[in-house]
């Protein structure tokens, strides 16, 4: 059984990864070690945006907003003196609370109209952060003093669990009957309604666990950088870097975003520091190319591969 | 008392009149694609601050007056959006939709860093309209005026264009029907191309019309891009007639909200009426018939 042998593969690649990630802080210098942490945090967010969009096709072009809003969320907690980990949680809740309504009002729209709608959110989160000064101090942002911040072993582990979690998340989903729904409506919503799919229900709850993870993430990142302010917490860039990070590695998929995550943040190294205009250019020719040459993303070579040698079985070879 | 407020409400009414012939213009551009192609460009914002950044290279290097430098950036946009449908939109206009999006997003993201490369960040503008003269009470900017009047005429042009001459009737028929035109003998594929170079052309005019009028840098497009899609929403996909409108309303809506609210509420009015329109109408309004 293929189907079997891929999981039993990724299951045991999927085991040693998570095992090398969590010896990592201790083999690593910080600089690795932080490197790492974003590795987790594009992951993270690009499992997230795999759920709504790989999944649905339903394509969201302002996913960072969650992000901005769990930033924001966990450095206001942080500053009233709640432990770390209650401001990932309520980074987490208010993102996924504010997805409720957003996502019965925007996922009534199809395809492309969704992805017009949702193409403003996060610059709306942009203009809210800036002026509505008495909550969140407008455009000179949090400075989180170091004396609230957990250390970095703490920030890193959190991370590592919050794209773990996320990962096992969109790998659930995409075996259980709620993925196939999810599926379903991808490929003709009008005819997953006819056979009795609850259309509605499961995009919102796409939407919401989606919204979830960058909420989370975004509290994590807060601490990370130990400030935030309404340009970097909602920056436009994010969207774009979870969009090519899910396309490039697959999207739909479990293994694509991770894929993703790592060429695009070791290609983002090398360029990144001395260039961000052209680092970004990149990401859009990435982009270009994927769309145009590489529909199904990395992924789609490994499967295609497999698929020529229909006698190949890949769980018995070692 | 009463008689101030009826000036304000009419300097308010020119001023938005004014703006929505420049939205106009680039909408109709913008609605032009997609009628033909069911393509929505998101890179026609990035097409129009080529026009905006053409007119300031223009202007600083060889002191060419913007209203001149419409004769040569028109043209060159139109021949580079002519390659650009030939090279890249013609391989995904058959492919879904979300894949035209993405292409256009990818376009969109790598025309916005190299002008930052290039421009850098800075905002720019091109001062070569200044004051204002009166007419009545009615004081009026130089600057919106002439780029308020030459985006109206030149919206009625490319409407007289598709009105009257035979390519204008070739690009509605694609626009109506594209296997129907193609069995009637029009070369589609010619068609789109000529489509895309006039789209581009009329989002390139609309951008040297801003840049006398607005400051800019690379990453202006996202504001313009959002109005865009309100007012073509509104106005309905794919209907020429219907952008101008929409772009008309949507001017004259800001104007009114900035001068009785403020100006950063005036920001969020395309967004919401996008939305409230999206609500009400999940297809959108009236328009042509997706494909």
């Amino acid at each position: 059984m293929p189907e079997g042998s891929q999981r039993l593969i990724s299951f045991w690649v999927g085991t040693v990864l998570t095992g090398l990630a969590i010896l990592a802080p201790f083999g690593v210098n910080e600089y690795y070690q932080s490197f790492l942490l974003q590795v987790f945090l594009v992951v993270a967010l690009a499992q997230a945006w795999n759920l709504i969009s790989g999944m649905t096709g339903y394509v969201s072009f302002g996913h960072a907003a969650f992000f901005g809003v769990g930033a924001y969320a966990g450095a206001l907690l942080l500053t009233w003196g709640f432990p770390w980990w209650a401001a990932i949680l309520h980074g987490a809740g208010i993102a996924a609370l504010l997805a409720v309504p957003l996502g019965f009002l925007t996922l009534r729209l199809r395809g492309p109209y969704f992805a017009i709608a949702m193409l403003g959110l996060n610059e709306v989160g942009r203009i809210v952060a800036t002026l509505w000064v008495d909550v969140t101090r407008g455009g000179t942002g949090f400075t989180l003093s170091p004396a609230l911040l957990p250390s970095l072993d703490m920030k890193y582990f959190s991370m590592f669990g919050l794209a773990l979690a996320a990962t096992l998340l969109v790998a659930w989903v995409h075996r259980s009957r709620f993925g196939l729904e999810l599926r379903a409506i991808r490929e003709d919503e009008e005819a997953a309604e006819m056979v009795g799919v609850n259309t509605t229900r499961n995009k919102v709850t796409a939407f919401v666990l989606s919204a979830l993870i960058p909420g989370a993430v975004g509290a994590v990142y807060a601490m990370y950088t130990s400030y935030i302010n309404p340009s970097s917490a909602f920056d436009h860039a994010r969207n774009i870097e979870m969009i090519v990070v899910v396309l490039f590695g697959g999207s739909g998929t479990v293994w694509g975003p991770i894929i993703g995550a790592a060429t695009v943040m070791v290609l983002r190294e090398m360029l990144w520091a001395q260039f961000p205009a052209a680092h970004l250019a990149a990401l859009g020719v990435l982009l270009l190319i994927v769309v145009l040459y590489l529909p199904g993303g990395l992924v789609s070579i490994v499967r295609e591969r497999q698929q020529r040698r229909p006698d190949a079985r890949p769980g018995e070879s070692p | 008392m009463e008689l101030l407020e009826a000036d304000i409400l009419l300097q308010l009414l020119v001023g938005g009149l004014l703006a929505g012939a420049l939205y106009a213009l680039l909408a109709c551009g913008l609605n032009l694609i997609f009628g033909v192609m069911r393509v929505i460009n998101l890179a026609h914002a990035e097409l129009m601050l080529m026009g905006a950044f053409g007119a300031y290279v223009l202007f600083n290097i060889f002191g060419l007056h913007p209203l001149l430098s419409l004769l040569i950036i028109v043209p060159v946009i139109f021949v580079m959006g002519y390659y650009f449908q030939r090279v890249l939109i013609e391989r995904v206009v058959e492919r879904p939709m979300l894949t035209s999006l993405l292409a256009t997003y990818a376009v969109s993201i790598i025309l916005i860093n190299i002008g930052l490369l290039i421009f850098s960040a800075d905002f720019k503008s091109v001062p070569v309209l200044q004051g204002s003269f009166l007419v009545g009470d009615l004081v009026v900017s130089k600057p919106r005026f002439t780029a308020g009047l030459i985006s109206l005429v030149l919206t009625v042009a490319v409407y007289q264009f598709l009105e009257r001459t035979r390519l204008g009737k070739a690009i509605r028929a694609v626009s109506e029907h594209a296997q129907v035109a193609q069995i009637c003998g029009i070369d589609v594929r010619q068609i789109r191309m000529l489509t895309f170079g006039m789209a581009a052309a009329m989002a390139a005019a609309a951008g040297v019309m801003l840049s006398v009028i607005y400051s800019f840098w690379p990453g202006s497009g996202i504001d313009f891009i959002q109005k865009c899609f309100a007012i073509i929403i509104i106005g309905g996909m794919g209907n020429f007639v219907g952008a101008f409108y929409g772009g008309i309303l949507l001017g004259v809506v800001e104007a009114f909200v900035g001068g009785f609210f403020s100006t950063q509420w005036a920001e969020a009015v395309a967004y919401l009426l996008l939305v409230t329109v999206l609500l009400i109408r999940p297809t959108g309004l009236k328009g042509v018939a997706r494909a």
